[in-house]
């Protein structure tokens, strides 16, 4: 009896426990309908992005970054530092460097002799802005330009630093800057990717350019930066080949999809979608690039303003007005990379000729994107990964020095792109080593350069392994100062 | 029947307790559509019920262990029913306050304290109910209960009086001084919106009409200009020395140091408006304490930073008053050759481009009459579009820019946009647009602000009597190359694949630039404009040479000098080997380096560097090659790099042996190559070695790399490096 007392007690605890239960399912079922996102595994619109869709008006459409690879320095181009003449062969006083890391280049350096710019500078414009000898053409379109002399990073070499400025993180694996690009904002041409990259290379010391630094990361790989090459293909196997017609590439891509759209049905995976995307992509891409990239009925006009270079494949004049014509067909993100600033000897020779080579086709594309009306939707960025030292590297004699990598500042232009003309924005101290006013961070440039596509970067994300991603990661602030 | 109700009550009273500590869980997740909100906007309308009933049922829960109420049954059953209906309100009410609070507007402390009253009330009044029955609800607990209960409504009713009414609703009428209007940057005065506003949050407490400690009052401009016991506050244009600052600058474990020690300090950016005010108290009419802002000098740091104070931070959002077009219609606009996009998320406006000249058809443009209204950016740079196409545009009634470079379009056309009466910038570089014809129309245009005319056959004279005639457009003529002073063309480019040759070669010179004339020498001297012979597309040559080349047109300078050299090589070996193994970071292709045609280049950065040169330091240069059938050779050449800086020299000796078996070999020739004695610029060369002629069927090229770096050179005494990409045999 005793038993069937406690059974029944039990019994009847149990249905009442599951009767309850079953209201108390009903009310977080209730309300759950109020929390759309709750249950939802991976959504980039959690924080109400659309990807291919701005959070607000852009004021640029595209970005051409002209990246000069290796760190210019900026004591001999852009940030003019007249009293580092005067304390020529001096020594850097300690309390400047304070505790900062140098790097194993010049950390055994016994001592740190400070070294003036071999060439002169001149102000121009009515922005009168101070602008080196070497960078004549630059300095005809300083009223264009809006200097910002005040950048630093965190990374004092060259992979982690330009990892860091392309990505938003110094380890890789991360999207570079123009893959967000293309996720947050899509194509404008969809028979040209939204996202490439040429390279060219200095005489000057260079360093390595590498696939990671376009990298798509997490990001589907339609965004993947797509390298556009010297030679006769500027896309590696774009042509059909030889007997193949457009129909017959045709029926093939359309054989090929329904076997990848067999698989996607059986697995569900996004990277066939992606696959199927990149082969249209590609079979447009086949008659748009040839006609893209001719430069054959460029008027006279456009040579002589890029220089004659221009005509010559792989130079940096080339890719300029390469990067000109993607940008004015829509392509998003054109990423130049110009190798050989790399200056840790030898500096006077080599930096005069790095600028020589870069100078001329820099200041063209500002100009011939005017001249197009493009300028006030094309964001132009000009720099590198990080700054140079004010001290030199190695022996100082009369006519030779070197400077090794300097974290603490360094100076980029931007030009375009809703950015105000015109300005200098941010200061480094009297020896040019620390910033003396207006610091700008990797994060608040990247920042920037988002807002002015109307992106916010606190917004700009995607989740991956469990954590939603940015490429500022986990700072940055709009420069509202330099933006028109 | 009654019972009935009361079971279905508590059930429902569990439900709700589970709900609300979900969304109260998971309340960052909640998102109101917008059909529940008027729900939750009943908050306010359906609070008052469940006060009234929790304050009634705990007053007679505290009574509840009386001698009539406990014999009572309707005493009892009105307890119970009032605590339990009062409850439940309350969980009504608590949701509806939660949906309420994701409205916009409802952040801030009040907020928070009143949510959390409100569901304090709530799981109170549950933990009562559940537990009135109770052996241990003494009557003690009972009164306590309804103590709790008292404190905690009146707590929420007075935190969401303070969210409705405001938080100094009660002592409004009290309270001295009013919040200030926001004032407009034009109007702002010094003293009163930027000087003023620091006192008074940072100061005036103490320092008032009302409390005037150290005698100081701060509220008006007369008593700062008064000053306090120890004195006047400044002295005009020295705030070093001015007791205002002074105090402020004073150490914190100071005891006069101002805002005294527990109190909100001034920020930098205060203390050096302060400073600056101070300073500027000297300037002519800076003592003026009605001075505006805009009324400083421009470059007045005072002036700067005031503004930066009025200045809204983010530029306010183009706005358009047309609605956007649906979804489904922008989707099938969208083609491969046509992107319609909205401009942003919340935007209504359309840009709209169109790419490809071969599929172009002005239907492409017709069928953007779906969405007239919201296109405002249009892109039809380098598609021919003809001028009867614009009839098209001209309907597009909102567009503002129009993008129409190096189309077929003439200034006819322009008459088609006159309707575009928002147009701001219009692009019409590359076109066939006359001066007559924008000089009639462009007044038309009022809104237009920005025009591209480069490339489009407008004189600058013309151009200039454009912008005289319309100030008010940024008219843009781009870069003349005739205008500009002329630049240097570059130099021209072999075109042959290799320079290397066994029996002769047609030397193919170019130049990328249309029309430039390339003269040559092959004497060494540099070529001049007038005698060199012109090269005309090839040049055969049978021998070595050496080509000087110079490129010329006219309007440029003359390209710099160029050297190609032609390089012959009779005889290629059947098989090659090394003895001794390369510089382990001069591997290139082994003993095929030699063979490849392929020259290497000075620039250490590029592929041709790495890939091209064989490099020896430690182990010199050891050469076997094999020719199946004997040849007869007199001569075997190294091409070398010479590069001094950098401690690459010319071989220190070279030797080559020949026989007919690889067994007897006899030396044939030595030579010392000409070493660098100074400090000279790097170069490339063919090092030659001449004999008598011979047959043989081996050949053994040794060079050994020079062991001692000589004194004059910074790294003397090391081991130079030898880089050889090529050898010839003749």
């Amino acid at each position: 009896m005793e038993k069937e007392i406690l059974e029944h007690g039990l019994n009847f605890n149990r249905r009442r426990f599951l009767s309850r239960m079953s209201l108390g399912l009903g009310s977080v079922a209730l309300g759950s309908l109020l929390m759309p996102d709750l249950f939802r595994s991976s959504g980039a619109d959690e924080d109400g992005f659309t990807p291919g869709m701005p959070h607000f008006a852009p004021k640029a459409k595209r970005v051409i970054y002209l990246f000069q690879n290796g760190a210019p320095s900026q004591q001999e181009l852009f940030d003019y530092k007249p009293k580092l003449r005067e304390l020529m062969g001096q020594d850097l006083p300690p309390s400047v460097r304070g505790t900062q890391r140098l790097t194993g280049m010049t950390a055994n350096q016994k001592e740190f002799p400070l070294v003036g710019s071999f060439v002169d500078f001149k102000q121009y414009g009515e922005s009168r802005a101070w602008v080196s000898d070497l960078m004549p053409y630059t300095a005809g379109v300083v009223d264009d330009l809006c200097f910002v002399k005040s950048m630093y990073t965190e990374a004092i070499n060259h992979d982690p630093a330009l990892t860091f400025i392309q990505t938003g993180s110094q380890q890789g694996n991360r999207p570079s800057m123009g893959a967000w690009l293309s996720y947050g904002l899509g194509n404008e041409n969809k028979n040209l990717p939204a996202f490439t990259v040429l390279l060219s290379r200095g005489i000057g010391n260079g360093q390595g350019v590498y696939s990671k630094l376009w990298s798509n990361g997490f990001l589907d790989s339609v965004h993947q930066g797509v390298q556009f090459s010297k030679g006769e293909d500027p896309v590696l196997y774009l042509r059909d080949p030889e007997g193949m017609t457009r129909t017959e590439r045709r029926a093939m891509l359309d054989n090929l999809a329904q076997l990848n759209d067999l698989s996607y049905q059986e697995f569900g995976d996004p990277e066939i979608a992606a696959k199927v995307q990149q082969y249209e992509m590609a079979y447009r891409m086949q008659t748009a690039v040839p006609t893209v990239l001719d430069v054959s009925k460029e008027p006279d006009d456009i040579i002589k303003l890029y220089g004659p270079d221009c005509l010559v494949p792989g130079t940096f004049a080339a890719n300029c007005l390469m990067a000109r014509k993607l940008s004015e067909n829509g392509v998003r993100f054109v990423q130049l990379y110009h190798q050989g600033w790399d200056q840790h000897g030898n500096l006077p020779f080599e930096i005069a000729k790095q600028a020589k080579d870069v100078d001329q086709a820099s200041a063209a594309l500002i100009t011939d994107l005017k001249q197009r009306g493009l300028l006030d939707e094309t964001l132009v960025i000009w720099g590198g990964e990080f700054g140079r030292t004010s001290y030199t590297q190695g022996k100082l004699t009369k006519d030779n020095y070197g400077r090794d990598h300097h974290p603490r500042c360094f100076t980029i232009w931007m030009a375009g792109g809703g950015i105000k003309p015109g300005i200098v924005y941010g200061e480094t101290d009297e020896m040019g080593y620390n910033i003396a006013q207006n610091p700008v961070h990797v994060h608040d440039f990247q920042a920037t350069v988002l807002n002015q596509l109307g992106l916010n970067h606190e917004k700009l994300v995607f989740k991956y392994q469990g954590r939603r991603f940015r490429l500022t990661d986990v700072s940055g602030k709009v420069i509202h100062d330099i933006i028109a | 029947m009654s019972n009935k109700i009361i079971g279905w009550a508590e059930q429902g009273l569990f439900a709700v307790s589970v709900f609300i500590g979900f969304l109260l869980l998971f309340e960052s997740q909640l998102v109101v559509p917008v059909w529940l909100q008027p729900v939750g906007r009943m908050h306010p309308l359906l609070l008052h019920f469940p006060l009234v009933m929790l304050l009634l049922a705990v007053g007679l829960e505290a009574f509840r262990f009386g001698a009539t109420p406990e014999t009572s049954a309707v005493y009892k059953k009105l307890a119970a029913t009032l605590l339990l209906a009062g409850t439940l309100l309350a969980a009504v009410a608590v949701i509806m306050g939660l949906l309420l609070s994701k409205e916009v507007g409802y952040t801030g402390e009040v907020v928070v304290w009143h949510k959390w009253a409100g569901v304090g009330v709530f799981f109170l009044a549950t933990l009562l109910y559940w537990s009135r029955n109770k052996s241990w609800y003494s009557p003690m607990v009972a009164r306590t209960g309804a103590v709790l209960m008292g404190l905690v409504l009146t707590g929420a009713g007075h935190y969401g009086a303070a969210l409705t009414h405001g938080t100094d609703f009660i002592t409004a009428p009290m309270a001295q001084y009013q919040k200030k209007v926001p004032v407009d940057v034009q109007q702002a005065v010094v003293f009163a919106d930027v000087i003023q506003p620091i006192f008074e949050q940072k100061c005036i407490t103490c320092h008032n009409a009302n409390k005037l400690k150290g005698e100081l009052a701060l509220h008006d401009a007369a008593s700062v200009q008064k000053g306090g016991k120890t004195g006047k506050l400044f002295v005009a244009g020295k705030p070093d020395i001015s007791l205002l600052l002074q105090r402020i600058h004073l150490p914190m474990d100071e005891k006069k140091h101002m805002p005294p020690t527990g109190k909100a300090q001034l920020t930098p950016a205060e203390i050096r408006l302060l400073s600056l005010w101070v300073k500027g108290q000297a300037n002519p009419g800076g003592a003026d304490f009605n001075k505006r802002v805009l009324d400083l000098p421009a470059s007045d740091s005072l002036r700067m930073m005031a503004v930066a104070l009025f200045t809204p931070i983010k530029p306010a959002e183009p706005e358009f008053d047309f609605k956007a077009a649906d979804d489904e219609t922008v989707k099938k606009l969208n083609t491969d050759y046509r992107t319609v996009a909205f401009l942003a998320k919340e935007s209504p406006a359309l840009a709209v481009n169109l790419y490809n000249k071969a599929t172009y058809s002005a239907g492409q443009l017709k069928e953007l009459s779906a969405v007239k209204k919201q296109v405002v950016s249009l892109n039809l740079n380098k598609l021919p579009v003809k001028d009867a196409d614009l009839t098209y545009i001209g309907q597009l009634e909102n567009l503002q820019r129009l993008d129409l470079n190096f189309t077929d379009v003439t200034g006819k056309g322009l008459r088609e946009l006159l309707p575009l009466k928002h147009l701001e910038s219009l692009a019409l570089s590359g076109t066939k647009t006359t001066y007559a014809d924008l000089n009639g129309q462009l007044p038309n245009f009022k809104k237009l602000r920005a025009l591209t005319l480069w490339e489009t056959g407008i004189t600058s004279g013309e151009i200039e009597k454009l912008r005289k005639a319309n100030p008010g457009i940024q008219i843009i003529a781009g870069f003349d190359g005739d205008k500009s002073a002329p630049i240097r063309l570059n130099v021209p480019q072999m075109a042959n694949n290799s320079p290397i040759f066994s029996e002769s070669i047609r030397a193919q010179i170019i130049h990328p630039v249309k029309g430039v004339q390339i003269r040559y020498t092959t004497d060494g001297t540099e070529p001049d404009s007038i005698n060199s012979p012109i090269f005309d597309k090839s040049v055969l040559l049978t021998k070595p040479t050496s080509i000087n080349a110079k490129a010329y047109k006219s309007g440029w300078y003359s390209s710099p000098v160029v050297t190609f050299d032609y390089y012959k090589r009779t005889h290629k070996p059947d098989s090659a080997t090394l003895l001794y193994p390369l510089n382990p970071v001069h591997l290139a292709a082994g003993a095929n380096t030699f063979f490849d045609n392929r020259l290497g280049t000075f620039t250490a950065n590029s592929p041709a560097w790495a890939n091209n040169w064989a490099g020896f330091r430690a182990n010199p240069m050891g050469l076997i090659t094999e020719f199946k059938k004997p040849v007869r050779v007199s001569s075997v050449a190294l091409r070398i790099m010479e590069e001094e800086e950098t401690g690459i020299f010319p071989p220190e000796v070279i030797e080559i042996w020949g026989g007919t078996s690889r067994e007897t070999l006899k030396l044939i020739a030595t030579m010392k190559p000409e070493q660098p004695t100074q400090k000279r610029p790097h170069l490339l060369k063919a090092i030659t070695c001449t004999f008598a002629p011979q047959t043989v069927s081996y050949l053994k090229i040794f060079a050994r790399p020079v062991s001692k770096i000589p004194d004059w050179h910074a790294s003397k005494g090391g081991k130079a490096l030898l880089l050889v990409d090529e050898v010839l045999i003749n």
